[in-house]
């Protein structure tokens, strides 16, 4: 087991350099001048010179892209700024700060948004799933199919705005989105996030209905499942100790990868409710052609999705002792 | 609009600290009032912002009907602010929020209707000039103090206006440094070497400049010129955490989230012309777009009742919803901008004066302020300043009221003359779907006149600095700027002198003509206010018969604020929501 997690551990660093790597050369292929954007309204060739010295960027690519792997493991000094500690991600000149201190401050909105919308789609998908699973064939496994049919095929964007139409200006039953920090006030922070919460699990439930019916179903045909009923075992020990944890491999892989992506960034989710977190962060670093922010983001997000990838490769092989000796 | 913070910047010339923009017919008021018409520059009452007396100087500011101390005041914009290191602040919207915290020798003097005058902020008054406008003299209030109650030094100010010259200042405006004595050398104060041109003497500082500017002390009051603590000045660190001697300091700042202030204790009102200080706390929340933030004035529930925006404005999808219900309306502030966007024309690639005039009479404006969204949200421009600038002189050179349609005819006519019938023309565009539109209806006009017409879509982040470079290869570009203080020189002299074509100026069209070249060295040190007004006047003509530009419009803002909010006004100088005025209602 441990030599299966330190070859998925190196084969992640590997990823994550190589993501790095690409980002930080790509930028520098799009035709943008972030001087000259960090340069005034009068802005002459000296002038602008100077920004570019400035900002970092007068040195040759491959010299500030090892200077910024350097940062993350020894930190970084900034002529007039400081040191930078590590892990630095790099300073953005956009901001006056360092990268990492303001993704710091970004990562409790993103994972509020994704644990909450977690705890809705997951009880209310796989629950869903579970009765369709159950009830084959009847007027609650159609309801379920269909509906997570619909969910599926809607957007962020488009439920969300109807939703806060409806639910936010026209009935004034759920508050206008927004972040308050958990610690700060719970109230709050749950009120300002439900309506994001439960507009990403409607289109989350769908697909983790579908999943978990069309994996309960499989499993519940199998022959091990049917030995299990002939056994004389119980409906409700058949169902959670056979079928269900076979079911649930597949849903937990699902899972872990959704919980990356959203940690990652919910771009879409995050734009439509006005959240700030690290999807609006990310859009706005391109917008602002800020390499140092692109990159910390895209670091960032890179490395949420491939931890969670490892530990849904963990979690599975504990559910399924054959993966660990693939 | 969705701009990025610099190309909202670079590309809307909004970037002007003090554009001036006057209050048009159904502009709100302090009680948040509106008419029912739409505004237009017709209709704006074009008020002079004069300079005030020694009294109006001293403070407190003009107190707000029905205005209440206490409570928490919230804003709802876009972006976050660029830049907190005054030296550094260039955008007007900056300029605005941070006129609660930073304090220059000068500011502007709002009253209750939105009258408003230049004064002496931390000064005593707005100025004393000698030498046809070569020396300029400022005398520092007494006992001012900054947020940990150390008195405000006139060595604070001298130290100010030196910092600007260090090469960490590359973002705000560059006035002092261009026009200061010896200027050109002086690298800052850091190695323990003052500017001779700035003398102090007692609490009086003296600045000396090369040529006469009858109009520095209205250069003075933009946000850019605010003095720094010399004991606390972190050079390049400062943007992080500027010092306050206004009525709030900052209390945190989560970059691109919120910037919360709380009471500065050590603020006295007596002595503060500008802001009344009203509310206990501001919080300031950024990310909003605009359409999320219409939509919240819209609801007007919780904490939005309380809000306002500096920068966002009412969502081109809700303006007909909200412009046409009068009970939203009346949340409205309704504001013709001096921004004038116009099409520079390249005068090294269309050297023909006729040829420039055929496409002015060709233009065709009706169309293009339909499809921006009609006269609710631009005004046809046909001189280059604004008819809300003081300078502004009428005319209509090319037939843009008479003939909103543009009329071929006339410029088939002239490029006949011209022997340069189907002549080819290169217009750049920045990339938006937005300018796609107006491209094509562009080049239908100019073709229909006779014209070949080639468009190109140029990135919005290169755009600024593609048209700016003296080779480039567009005959006609869209482009835009607001004046930096309200006056002609502000308009004119760095767009359209001589001296100012470089490579990455301003001077798009690269007009280099000696009789507008005269007339600008004249007006620029013209005293009498009345003489120097007509003479930009007759310089913005004398360049619109050389065709240099294609004027184009003037925007309207829209500003919404919620249902518990008051006092708002507009700041003539600060072309801005005038917000060390605003209160909130129990």
């Amino acid at each position: 087991m441990f030599r299966f997690l330190i070859r998925r551990v190196i084969g992640a660093l590997v990823i994550l350099l190589v993501i790095s790597a690409v980002t930080f050369f790509l930028f520098y292929a799009i035709p943008r001048d972030p001087a000259r954007m960090a340069c005034g309204k009068v802005c002459d060739a000296e002038l602008l010179e100077q920004v570019r010295v400035n900002l970092g960027i007068a040195d040759p690519m491959p010299v500030q892209y090892w200077h910024w792997l350097q940062g993350i493991f020894v930190g970084r000094d900034y002529t007039g700024i400081g040191h930078c500690n590590a892990p630095c991600l790099g300073y953005s000149f956009t901001n006056s700060e360092p990268v990492f201190e303001t993704i710091k401050t970004d990562l409790p909105t993103t994972i509020s948004l994704a644990l909450g919308a977690a705890f809705f789609f997951l009880i209310i998908g796989v629950g869903a799933g579970m009765i369709a699973a159950v009830k084959q064939g009847t007027w609650m496994d159609k309801t379920a199919s269909s509906l997570s049919l619909l969910g599926s095929s809607l957007q962020i964007y488009f439920v969300g705005y109807i939703a806060m139409f409806f639910l936010v200006q026209q009935l004034g039953v759920l508050d206008p989105p927004s972040y308050t920090p958990f610690t700060e006030n719970p109230g709050a922070w749950v009120s300002g996030l439900l309506l994001p919460w439960l507009v990403l699990s409607i289109i989350f439930t769908a697909n983790y209905t579908r999943m978990t019916r069309s994996q309960l179903v499989e499993q519940l045909s199998e022959d091990y499942v049917r030995t299990a009923r002939a056994k004389g075992l119980s409906g409700r020990n058949v169902f959670f100790r056979f079928a269900w944890r076979g079911a649930m491999g597949p849903i937990v892989t699902i899972f872990g990868i959704d919980m990356g992506t959203l940690i990652g960034g919910a771009i879409i989710t995050e734009s439509t409710f006005s959240l700030q977190g690290l999807g609006t962060r990310a859009v706005r670093a391109v917008t602002d052609s800020d390499l140092p922010m692109l990159l910390g983001v895209t670091v960032v997000a890179a490395t949420a999705i491939v931890f969670a990838n490892i530990l849904v490769d963990l979690v599975y092989a504990l559910i399924d002792p054959r993966i660990r000796l693939a | 609009m969705s701009f990025s913070r610099r190309n909202f910047l670079i590309a809307t010339g909004v970037a002007a600290g003090s554009t001036m923009a006057l209050s048009a017919c159904s502009s709100g008021n302090a009680g948040g009032n509106s008419a029912s018409k739409a505004p237009s520059m017709d209709k704006a009452e074009a008020a002079t912002i004069t300079v005030g007396t020694k009294a109006d100087s001293q403070g407190p500011a003009p107190e707000m009907p029905g205005a209440k101390k206490g409570g928490t005041l919230y804003t709802l914009d876009q972006i976050d602010f660029d830049h907190l290191d005054p030296a550094q602040i260039y955008s007007s919207y900056t300029g605005a929020g941070a006129v609660l915290f930073l304090r220059g020798l000068t500011g502007y003097r709002v009253d209750s209707k939105g009258n408003t005058t230049l004064v002496g902020d931390l000064a005593t008054d707005a100025g004393t000039m000698k030498d046809g406008g070569k020396t300029w003299s400022f005398t520092l209030k007494d006992g001012i103090k900054w947020e940990d109650g150390a008195v405000v030094t006139i060595e604070d100010v001298r130290h100010t206006f030196e910092r600007l010259f260090a090469d960490f200042v590359t973002e705000g405006p560059r006035y002092p440094q261009n026009w200061l004595e010896g200027g050109d050398k002086y690298k800052g104060p850091y190695e323990g070497k003052h500017l001779k041109s700035i003398e102090v003497s007692g609490n009086t500082i003296t600045f000396r400049l090369k040529e006469g500017h009858a109009d520095f002390n209205y250069m003075l009051a933009m946000r850019g010129f605010a003095i720094v603590p010399k004991k606390h000045d972190t050079q390049k660190k400062y943007d992080k955490r500027p010092y306050s001697c206004g009525p709030y300091k900052i209390e945190s700042r989560s970059i691109d989230k919120s910037l919360t202030l709380v009471r500065n204790e050590h603020w006295e009102a007596g002595k503060d012309p500008v802001r009344n200080g009203y509310p206990d706390k501001i919080v300031m929340q950024f990310g909003y777009q605009s359409l999320a933030s219409t939509d919240r004035y819209i609801a007007d529930r919780g904490n939005d009742q309380f809000a306002l925006s500096l920068l966002n404005e009412v969502a081109s999808e809700r303006v007909q919803k909200v412009m046409g219900d009068a009970k939203l309306k009346q949340r409205v502030m309704t504001q013709v901008d001096t921004t004038c966007f116009y099409f520079p024309i390249n005068m090294t690639r269309i050297k023909d004066q006729k040829v420039r005039q055929a496409i002015n009479w060709a233009w065709p404006a009706q169309q293009l302020k339909q499809q921006r969204g009609g006269s609710q949200v631009t005004e046809t421009a046909t001189t280059i300043i604004s008819p809300l600038t003081p300078g502004h002189t009428d005319f209509d050179l090319y037939g843009k009221k008479t003939k909103p349609m543009g009329d071929p005819e006339k410029a088939k006519a002239l490029l006949k003359e011209a022997g340069k019938e189907g002549q080819k023309l290169v217009i750049a565009f920045q990339q938006s779907d937005k300018a796609v539109k107006e491209a094509v209806t562009i080049k239908n006009a100019l073709e229909k006149a006779g014209f070949k017409v080639v468009t190109k879509q140029v990135d919005k982040t290169t755009f600024y600095s593609e048209i700016g470079q003296l080779d480039n290869e567009f005959d006609l570009f869209a482009a835009g700027w607001g004046p930096d203080w309200p006056a002609g020189y502000a308009v004119i002299f760095p767009c359209w002198d001589g001296s100012q074509i470089s490579e990455g100026g301003v001077n798009w069209a690269q007009l280099n003509d000696t009789g507008v070249n005269k007339a600008i060295a004249a007006a620029s040190v013209e005293t009498d206010p009345e003489k120097a007004n007509k003479a930009w006047g007759e310089i913005d003509r004398q360049i619109m018969e050389l065709a240099a530009c294609v004027p184009d419009y003037h925007p309207i803002r829209n500003y919404f604020y919620g249902s518990k909010v008051g006092g708002v006004v507009w700041n003539a100088g600060d072309t801005a929501i005038a917000l060390g005025k605003v209160f909130v209602k129990a």
